[in-house]
């Protein structure tokens, strides 16, 4: 079965798509997938061929009959998300904020509301210069429940059995509620990327108290360094109190924003070749036996 | 009024131009970035005030329930689940829809509230006003039912700056709703540029005003070259600055700190406000 690794950071921008780029571009017989699909760009950083488009359908949504509602209002009664509403005719109104119950439906006495399916977005599996990349676009404002997170890795995880890969390398969300957990649990290891600073810090602990809950062993990658001793000493006793691993330091570095611009990543880079090279054998040695 | 401040991307500069706004026009202040929120380490409030944010969630009674599992099936989230002949709920999936309670033969579902997180509230003396923090239970499906509760409480006759979630799903949506200004902030890397349109696509179908600051420039090039051809060009271009990084990690408020910033989003921003 293939290895999977996620790499995340509670904090937004600290690093982790340039990362996790770097990391499929030295990895060999790797798998890459954009768990970040409300925001996804790492197929911006890896040059891929797509080769197949699937329609998402998130929750449900609630729609009237109008031949068949009477009006009575049992619908806006039982509705808890404030979606339903009347207009000044007194017709029944359902909103975009129906979060798909269907406790409508049940209320309904007149058989005049039924769910239906509402296309959430589309995911991809694309082919890149180093194997598959599986990626979606969730429809801007679409509900980001972590359900199409899900989607898209069993399908890599189908991919990967299919094609004898041997490590599935995870681009996360930010944050530390539901789509994180949905790209870390069954996950062999985390990467934390974690920016040099307050918030960087703060976020990261938020993160490691989740990864922690699901017993995943995690290294941690401190990335922008260089500026502050104070916050850095702080990032590698959080580190050792989450049970965590210092991987590695990239500096906080003008030339690594100015690779992004032209779509190079730091396994692009002569400077940061090695450092990739040594983080990604830490990383595979640690999962072995 | 109420400005929003949103990206798309993480990490492109939202709570530092939310906190500088912030200082800048005095406002009051909602982070409600609620599962990563650091504005606190900016604004440094003195939190006086911790308040709960509950949903109602179903409690079963022992007695009534039969483990016909119903509830199970008809439950849209997957929060309830059956083990033998005892059913469980799954808390963090719950949206307190109360579909169970009315499909239940054996009227064994109540309803109880239960937290999903809280709002840390008090004074920041660098803004002069009050800043409140959202703060999700870890793991939590409810995020945007936390920014809507949130949302509910701000007084619009006051002007107020929210801080917003990343990424350009409902959780976007739901801090962007009650805004009379958008500030969208952009990250100027091919990264940055794209989420940041999927944002401005949401902001333009909700019909909101808006303004660009474009953040972390490598130079006025790059921006110039990019909003060339669109509708709207940056208000405001921030650029990547070893002095800006420095204060910022270490929590400072960039306006407060330097002249040009202030100045800079006193023009941008004041022409906008009522």
């Amino acid at each position: 079965m293939s290895k999977q690794i996620a790499i995340l950071s509670g904090k937004g921008g600290a690093g982790k798509t340039s990362v996790t780029a770097a990391i499929i571009q030295t990895m060999e017989n790797v798998l890459a997938v954009d768990a970040d699909v409300n925001a996804s760009n790492l197929p911006i950083l890896l040059p891929h061929e797509n080769q197949s488009t699937t329609a998402y359908y998130g929750m449900d949504i609630a729609k009237v009959d109008y031949n068949r509602c009477t009006r009575c209002g049992n619908c806006l009664a039982a509705c808890q998300f404030d979606a339903i509403s009347t207009d000044n005719d007194g017709k029944i109104i359902i909103a975009g904020d129906c979060e798909g119950c269907s406790a409508c439906a049940f209320v309904c006495r007149h058989d005049a509301i039924k769910m239906e399916a509402r296309k959430g977005g589309d995911w991809y599996v694309s082919s890149t210069d180093n194997g598959y990349l599986v990626h979606a676009d969730l429809i801007p404002g679409e509900d980001n429940s972590g359900k199409l997170i899900t989607k898209v890795r069993s399908a890599a995880s189908a991919l990967a059995k299919e094609k004898d890969i041997a490590y599935i390398v995870i681009d996360g969300p930010p944050g530390t509620s539901c789509q994180a957990i949905s790209s870390i649990t069954g996950t062999d290891l985390v990467l934390a990327v974690v920016e040099e600073s307050l918030s960087g810090l703060s976020d990261y602990r938020r993160l490691a108290e989740l990864v922690q809950k699901f017993s995943i062993p995690h290294f941690v990658l401190i990335n922008k360094g260089g500026f502050n001793s104070e916050i850095e000493k702080n990032i590698v006793a959080a580190a050792k109190e989450f049970n965590g691993t210092i991987i590695g330091r990239i500096p906080f570095d003008h030339k690594i924003p100015q690779a992004l611009q032209k779509l190079q990543s730091l396994a692009d880079m002569e400077d940061y070749k090695d450092t990739m090279a040594q983080i990604v054998a830490k990383m595979a040695s640690s999962m072995q036996g | 009024m109420i400005i929003t401040v949103v990206s798309g991307k993480g990490g492109a500069g939202k709570t530092t131009l939310a906190a500088s706004i912030a200082q800048v026009f005095s406002a009051e202040f909602y982070d409600l970035d609620v599962d990563a929120p650091n504005a606190e380490y900016f604004l440094q409030p003195e939190f006086t005030e911790t308040a709960p944010i509950t949903q109602p969630v179903p409690v079963f009674s022992a007695e009534r329930c039969n483990g016909c599992g119903i509830c199970t099936k008809e439950c849209r989230f997957n929060a309830l689940y059956k083990i033998l002949d005892t059913v469980y709920l799954s808390e963090p999936l719950c949206h307190g829809c109360g579909l169970c309670k009315l499909v239940c033969p054996q009227q064994a579902i109540t309803f109880q509230n239960s937290d999903v997180g809280h709002i840390r509230s008090g004074h920041s003396n660098r803004t002069n006003n009050t800043v409140h923090v959202g703060d999700l239970n870890i793991g939590s499906t409810r995020g945007t039912y936390l920014i809507s509760e949130m949302v509910k409480k701000i007084d619009s006759n006051k002007l107020a700056v929210i801080d917003g979630p990343p990424g350009n799903s409902c959780a976007a949506v739901a801090a962007i709703k009650p805004a009379d200004l958008i500030v969208l902030v952009v990250e100027p890397t091919p990264f940055g540029f794209h989420d940041m349109q999927q944002t401005e696509q949401i902001v333009q179908q909700m019909g909101k005003p808006y303004l660009i600051i474009a953040n972390k420039a490598l130079d006025n090039n790059s921006v110039d070259d990019f909003f060339q051809d669109k509708a709207k060009s940056a208000a405001l271009t921030i650029l990547l600055d070893d002095r800006y990084h420095k204060a910022n990690l270490q929590g400072e408020i960039l306006s407060q700190q330097f002249d040009e910033i202030h100045t800079g989003l006193q023009q941008a921003i004041g022409k906008e406000l009522k």
